[in-house]
């Protein structure tokens, strides 16, 4: 080639580049096309005239550290090119994505602060897959993130706490179950235990059945609740002390004679059942002196009710269904088979 | 038979195996299989059966990748199926590759590399992330941490889901103050929507199919376009059940609200 020739082709070579700091110090420059892709950067150069030569480089937010913007030029080099069919950005988007969790983070994080929004669309759609369908458990350990929400917080997603009747009730309860252990365990010390074992499990079951004609709703409201309450005042009071016993009773019994109760009664109604029982008694927070396993049980405990009372907004609308089910075989029996355990 | 084949046609119709590879869909779609082979597996032709077989295999296979407790949940419900209702071969078969399967996650749970500087998102990134979730993925987000929880406090997420799942058929006095997620939550509520979303399933019209809905919507472009705001039909597992079977019971009982809790205590009948 001659010297002309060269002379014609040097000013398509020529390109104009961009000089940018980062926040560790370091300069570098960047083809001026690529830069520019990035609205913070395209802003200091046409506002502010910036970035045209090594002292006058832009100087980026802290959250752009040197990776970063190489990673977000490559992007920007690609897109910039406005030959590409629409399948070609998608495919490299995809391919572009793949990367750590941390890393999407800190892009999400530099592609924000340069202001580049499809970018920060593609790491954020990124970051949501990765988000959905896990548990909060799940989520923290993956984003590194602390467990700083109490357990009441935690179980009342949204906001007003106190308007929720729900958690009224929980509050109730807790304080309900508090002042029952601790009855129980003055109880055993008397010696008046297991009152509820002596009953034949015919007497159980005419109790039983004698509520749920009157507990077989389809509604749950509280309404009815109180009515029933109001109702079955005399009853209930006899057995709120080992109400804990007829509990566990009432399952077991529950399980044999499904037959005879048929699908009436289910696990929700006969609890809100106790629940409002317990609502009687007095309102707010009973600040007892519990032996601590004590109340390490209880906690468990209402940690379980609270769940199951919570179960029809919270745990609901995730997917999980019981491990554990029953199937009748041929003849009728139930045969329950035994959960894998994780 | 003819009448046999066309269970193996709607079977292919539903698409279960394209859903079990898909993350997001994977427990919904072993839900469904258990559902299946629950309600009517021992009256399907043997083709439908062994497509079935091959559907839960892959289930199985494929859990490690999916990681997730909702994943495993529904695997291990998947397995109760099978051992109450395939025949003995198959069942060992299938039991063998769900304990494998079990193994293999516990391989990768260990070897959980350790990163501990994770950089903080700021706060508006994070509502740009929350916009793109479901439902449960955003209340499961709420109760990871603080910051977390209040970035889904944000109202225009709320505000877009209102739209997105009750739009067509609420109408909403919108004032000043409005608390979209409070007027979500009581919209959900009324309209037993956590009931209608468990099946990950809903009937689109314009292509006269049941499909695993994205977002509520059609996964069809074609038929996005055609429906511009309008949500898919949600549906119940038992009516997906009822599709593939021919049948049209009205089953109050196995999509009752407490359904879960309920098949936890009490045997239910095989339908009819």
């Amino acid at each position: 080639m001659s010297e002309s020739d060269m002379a014609i082709i040097k000013p398509d070579m020529m390109k104009s580049y961009i000089w940018l700091e980062t926040s560790d110090g370091s300069i570098q420059q960047v083809e001026q096309e690529v830069a520019m892709f990035c609205p913070m950067i395209c802003h200091q150069v046409l506002q502010k005239g910036a970035g045209s030569s090594k002292n006058s480089a832009i100087s980026l937010p802290h959250k752009v550290n040197p990776p970063m913007l190489s990673l977000i030029f490559d992007y920007c080099r690609f897109h910039q090119l406005p030959g590409r069919s629409n399948k070609e950005r998608k495919v490299y988007d995809e391919k572009f994505m793949r990367m750590d969790t941390k890393r999407l983070c800190e892009l999400t994080s530099a592609a924000d602060s340069l202001q580049l929004k499809p970018l920060v669309d593609l790491t954020s759609r990124a970051l949501a897959r990765i988000i959905e369908g896990k548990s909060p458990e799940e989520i923290r350990e993956i984003f590194h993130l602390p467990d700083d929400l109490t357990e009441e917080e935690k179980l009342e997603p949204l906001k007003n706490t106190m308007d929720d009747p729900r958690i009224r009730l929980l509050n109730r309860l807790y304080a309900k179950k508090r002042k029952e252990l601790k009855e129980r365990a003055k109880l055993k010390s008397i010696e008046v235990e297991e009152r509820v074992d002596e009953r034949s499990v015919d007497d159980l079951l005419s109790f039983i059945n004698g509520r749920d004609h009157k507990g077989v709703n389809t509604s749950k409201s509280k309404k009815k609740n109180k009515k029933r309450k109001e109702h079955k005042n005399g009853t209930c009071k006899v057995f709120n002390k080992d109400s804990h016993n007829l509990h566990s009773k009432q399952r077991s019994v529950e399980e044999t004679s499904s037959s005879s109760l048929g699908r009436v009664s289910n696990l929700h109604s006969m609890e809100d059942d106790i629940f409002s029982k317990k609502a009687e008694f007095e309102d707010g927070y009973i600040d007892d002196e519990i032996d601590p396993a004590l109340k390490e049980m209880l906690d468990r405990e209402v940690e379980e009710f609270a769940r199951r009372l919570n179960s029809s907004w919270v745990l609901s609308v995730g997917q999980e269904r019981q491990p554990v089910h029953f199937s009748i075989n041929g003849n009728g029996d139930t045969r329950r088979l035994t959960a894998i355990d994780d | 038979m003819m009448i046999q084949e066309k269970y193996t046609g709607r079977y292919q119709n539903l698409k279960v195996a394209e859903a079990l590879s898909n993350n997001h869909l994977y427990p919904f779609a072993c839900n469904e299989l258990s559902s299946i082979i629950d309600l009517g597996f021992s009256r399907f032709p043997k083709d439908l059966k062994a497509f079935i077989f091959r559907d839960c295999l892959s289930a199985f296979r494929l859990l490690p990748d999916m990681n997730t407790s909702a994943a495993v949940s529904a695997a291990n419900l998947l397995v109760k199926s099978v051992e109450s209702a395939f025949p003995k071969q198959k069942k060992n078969l299938a039991v063998v590759e769900f304990k494998q399967a079990k193994v293999a996650l516990k391989r990768r749970s260990k070897s959980h590399e350790e990163h501990i500087d994770m950089p903080s998102l700021p706060q508006d990134i994070l509502v740009h992330i929350f916009s793109f979730l479901d439902v449960s993925s955003l209340l499961s987000s709420s109760q990871v941490s603080r910051s977390w929880n209040q970035a889904t406090c944000e109202g225009s997420i709320w505000r877009s889901l209102f739209d997105l799942h009750f739009n067509h058929k609420v109408f909403i006095h919108i004032h000043s103050g409005i608390d979209w997620r409070e007027a979500f939550k009581n919209e959900y509520i009324l309209s037993n929507s956590s009931k209608m979303l468990r099946s990950g399933r809903g009937y689109c019209s314009y292509c006269d199919s049941i499909v695993w809905h994205d977002n509520l919507r059609c996964p069809k472009k074609q038929c996005r376009l055609k429906s511009g705001k309008k949500p898919l039909d949600l549906m119940l597992i038992h009516q997906v059940v009822n599709y593939l079977l021919g049948t049209t019971s009205s089953s109050d009982e196995s999509d009752s609200e407490d359904e879960a809790a309920v098949r936890g205590l009490w045997a239910y009948p095989t339908l009819q």
